[in-house]
């Protein structure tokens, strides 16, 4: 019986092997593909780049989730003369280099205390935790069963000087700040 | 390698059980709509999209379609690390059926878990298997408890709810630079949920053949806008094992656990975490041994462990100003345990400072310092006293750690730790980690530390009288192991490489290589003998005296594989290697300096699988295979393969109906021999029935 049921599950398996055609990534790889297209669909104030070739900062405050996924993602790619780079800070003290910025869950208990010292800077604030917007933050991940969407922050947004592009609000999650934190 | 430190309160897997449960559906409502179909109208066509650095080829509504998985959520976090650390994760858990933390350790490779009786285990990391594993360093939440008086841990007094528990994070190797004296060969860091993720009712019964009857009742609640707390009460009773001629032996288990565990937000800058416990336990165990009061006499006789321990924790967690943040940490310790007829009561009071800040572009660094003092009173028993009775140590320490960007893909990390302890004085514990992450999927890392384990009060002030030798003369002498206050600590030098790689979405590899030198292992030394009355009658006394002239250099391999077969199935194959050359040095009289090497199995190899058969029932079974132990006085350990299977149910949203086999393979097996006067006991097959209620 049990041997039955063992060969049973491993057709199952080899039906399943053979159905599962659709790549799935990491949740990280694909969040890292997320930070690098919202750098194609905000726009930094004139005064954020001294020069029109300047890198955009991606970092990444306190621990990293990544690995090294969004340094590989990025090498070599450029949106208009603009380059990328990567920094991984341990807190937010030298956020001046950084124009998109995450912040994982792992450091839950220090959002709150970081996004209130990143309050009106031009900096696209992402992050994955589910009050992230609601503790200030502008771009928060959420996972729809395997997928990641995104939910923004508009009121966050407008005390920036960030430009968000329709075509991304219009894929994303409007939220307002002080929409209720779910238990 | 700090930030592994526990206080992190990433819910990471919890958030991945909900995609899977998601996971499940999607797949099935999808497979019938391309059989509907027939695969001429995809949804999404992801075929030309095969890396992740294609994935930036993607628009944005693309990405908004790309599935994820968890595979590598476990390799994800630990891909930056130096150093060989397995998660187990609350799925892990979950689905293991384990209904204890030592039968939970058995899925890490290089781990030898060694049951010796219902309530008592043998455990370690890459070598030195003992009773008193004393080179594996244990902490729960950041509460070191590892046992100053013997060394090892007393895993019977260890009680967490699995239902709790976070994760478990364990590191091969050494790891003194952050953790300090006695992290050689590995730290264990038990680390439970926040509170926030605990809410409501939740209620666990189960009952079997072995296991006798356990339960756990839990409730979870908020205080305020910002705080919660949970409290719990749980019980276990199990019943007694088999001996290995047949007999029952009287080992059998009552627990008795409760404790709260709140968390709060104080401020945006600030987060309080305060929990305790309170634990009693009581414990059947036979041994041989010699009775002190009534010399020559030895008996074999069944002796009862009673536990009462409790400890209360509070943690601050502080950001700064400029955004780096501080942690400061508090604890009270305290338990009474009798084993053996020797009763010991210790009080443990430990404070812990951290900082993590950035510095310049390049360096992420963390330092501390913590203080612990530990006193305690301790009453002889049938055959060991401690001279003197009562001792207060005290340890002062301080570390720091920098992480440095070298280049894009490599990092460096740098640290020491220097402590100063009551019985060796001051001790240092550099490493040096340098991790390379060659392409997004694949890491390599070396390291090289050194690592020490600081003397038990055990190693200077033991007593242990262990055989008694029938003189010529019709007198009688006995062998007394006795403690040696001039022991030095013992030291690892260490040197590891590794590599973890994602070969595909669903396929992982981890491998670990390590070359372990050690110096100042025990030895016993033989004493000048000499004759007493104290205690009487008159006899001779052989001391045989701690002494520390062993050495070795033990290398070996762990790895393993995580597979998702497909989306509802995932093995997890798994090895060690283990190879111990443990020799006195020429100083040395003990012909037996080498035996610990017997203690541990050279080869270990293990898979488990995860099936999903439908989306509510969990199908899972580990295979466990341990080599033999061989003979080092003691008597050898045959290898043994132990397949524990699990079937699982979730009959509602809230309601979980699982049925464990454990040790299915034979009736009974041994997986340790007697040691430490205590007579071994059988594993037993056993079946365990458990539903879970959580509204």
């Amino acid at each position: 019986m049990a041997d039955r049921l063992y060969v049973t599950s491993l057709l199952l398996g080899t039906v399943l092997l053979a159905h599962a055609g659709e790549p799935a990534f990491d949740e990280y790889q694909v969040k890292a593909a997320y930070l690098y297209n919202f750098a194609k669909f905000v726009e930094w104030p004139q005064s954020t780049f001294a020069n029109s070739n300047d890198p955009i900062g991606i970092c990444i405050v306190g621990q990293n989730p990544f690995g090294s996924t969004l340094e590989v993602m990025v090498k070599g790619k450029k949106i208009g003369d603009r380059a990328f780079v990567v920094w991984r800070l341990r807190d937010t003290q030298q956020v001046s280099k950084c124009q998109i910025l995450f912040i994982g869950a792992a450091d839950q208990k220090r959002i709150r205390a970081w996004l209130e010292a990143l309050k009106g800077a031009d900096i696209l604030t992402v992050g994955e935790t589910e009050d992230f917007t609601a503790a200030g933050g502008i771009i928060g991940f959420r996972l729809e069963g395997t997928r990641v969407r995104i939910q923004v922050a508009l009121e966050t947004a407008e005390h920036t000087r960030l430009r968000i592009s329709s075509r991304l609000l219009g894929l994303a999650e409007i939220v307002t700040k002080q929409q209720p934190i779910v238990p | 390698m700090s930030g592994f430190r526990g206080a992190d309160k990433r819910d990471m897997s919890s958030s991945s059980r909900r995609a899977t449960e998601k996971d499940r559906s999607v797949f099935l409502t999808r497979m019938r709509i391309s059989v509907l179909l027939s695969l001429s109208f995809p949804i999404f066509s992801p075929a030309q999209v095969s890396t992740p650095s294609d994935l930036t080829k993607l628009d944005l509504e693309d990405l908004m379609n790309v599935q994820v998985t968890s595979v590598s959520k476990r390799e994800e976090k630990v891909s930056a690390a130096g150093a060989a650390i397995y998660v187990i994760n609350q799925e892990d858990i979950r689905r293991s059926g384990a209904t204890n933390i030592p039968d939970l350790l058995r899925m890490v490779p290089g781990v030898h878990v060694a049951q010796m009786n219902a309530h008592t285990w043998a455990i370690s990391i890459r070598g030195f298997t003992d009773k008193y594993g004393d080179k594996v360093l244990v902490m729960i939440d950041g509460r070191s408890v590892y046992t100053p008086l013997t060394s090892g841990v007393n895993w019977d007094q260890q009680d967490v709810p699995l239902e709790d528990i976070d994760r478990i994070e364990v590191i091969r190797g050494p790891g003194g630079t952050v953790w300090g004296a006695n992290a050689v060969n590995g730290v264990i860091n038990i680390i439970t949920k926040s509170a926030k993720a605990t809410p409501g009712v939740l209620i666990s019964a189960g009952a079997g053949s072995q296991e006798g009857v356990q339960g756990l009742a839990q409730y979870g609640g908020q205080i305020g806008r910002t705080g919660a707390y949970r409290v719990f009460a749980d019980y276990a009773n199990l019943g007694d094992s088999p001996a290995p001629a047949g007999e029952t032996v009287a080992d059998g288990w009552h627990k008795a656990h409760v404790g709260f565990r709140s968390d709060w937000e104080l401020t945006p800058r600030d987060a309080l975490t305060i929990q305790g416990d309170l634990f009693q336990s009581r414990e059947g165990q036979t041994i041989d041994t010699l009775l002190i009061n009534e010399f020559p006499r030895e008996a074999i006789l069944d002796d009862t462990i009673t536990v009462g321990a409790g400890n209360v924790l509070g943690r601050w967690d502080h950001t700064l100003s400029n955004g780096s943040g501080t942690s400061l940490q508090v604890y009270y310790d305290g338990y009474d345990r009798v084993d053996r007829g020797v009763g010991e009561i210790r009080n443990t009071v430990d404070v812990d400072f951290e900082h993590h800040l950035t510095l310049g572009a390049r360096n992420n660094m963390v330092w501390g310092g913590g203080y612990r003092v530990t006193s305690d009173d301790v009453t002889p028993g049938y055959a060991v006293r401690y001279m003197p009775a009562k001792r207060t140590d005290s340890l002062f320490s301080t570390f720091v750690q920098d992480e440095i960007r070298l280049t894009r893909t490599l990092w460096l990390t740098l640290g020491t730790k220097l402590e100063h302890n009551s019985y060796t004085g001051f001790e240092y514990e550099p490493s040096a980690q340098l991790v390379w992450n060659l392409t997004t999927r694949q890491t390599l890392w070396a390291s090289a530390s050194r690592a020490i384990r600081q003397p038990a009060r055990a190693d200077f002030n033991i007593l242990a009288d262990v055989a008694i030798v029938p003189l010529d003369n019709g007198g009688f002498g006995v062998v007394e192991l006795t403690g040696n206050p001039n022991r030095k600590a013992e030291r690892l030098y260490d040197f590891e490489v590794g590599y973890r790689a994602q070969a595909t979405q669903r396929l992982s590899l981890d491998l670990a290589t390590f070359s372990s030198h050690y110096y100042g292992l025990q030895t016993d030394e033989l004493g000048t003998p000499f004759i007493t009355t104290d205690p009487g009658p008159v006899h001779l006394v052989i001391p045989v005296i701690f002494g520390d002239n062993a050495h070795a250099h033990n290398y070996g391999a762990e790895a393993f594989v995580t597979w998702s077969v497909g989306h509802r199935w995932k093995i997890s194959p798994g090895y060690s290697f283990l190879q111990m050359h443990v020799a006195g040095d020429r100083i040395s009289q003990d012909p037996a300096a080498g035996e610990i090497a017997n203690e541990s199995p050279k080869h270990q190899f293990q898979i488990r699988s995860f099936l999903n058969l439908t989306r509510r029932l969990e199908w899972d079974t580990a295979v466990y295979q341990v080599g033999r132990l061989t003979d080092g006085g003691d008597g050898s350990t045959p290898g043994y393969t132990r397949l524990d299977s699990r079937l699982g149910w979730h009959a509602g949203e809230s309601v979980e109906f699982s049925i464990v086999g454990q040790n299915l393979l034979s009736p009974a097996h041994a997986e340790y021999h007697d040691a430490f006067a205590i007579l071994h006991t059988l594993v037993e097959r056993s079946v365990f029935c458990k539903a879970t209620w959580h509204f």
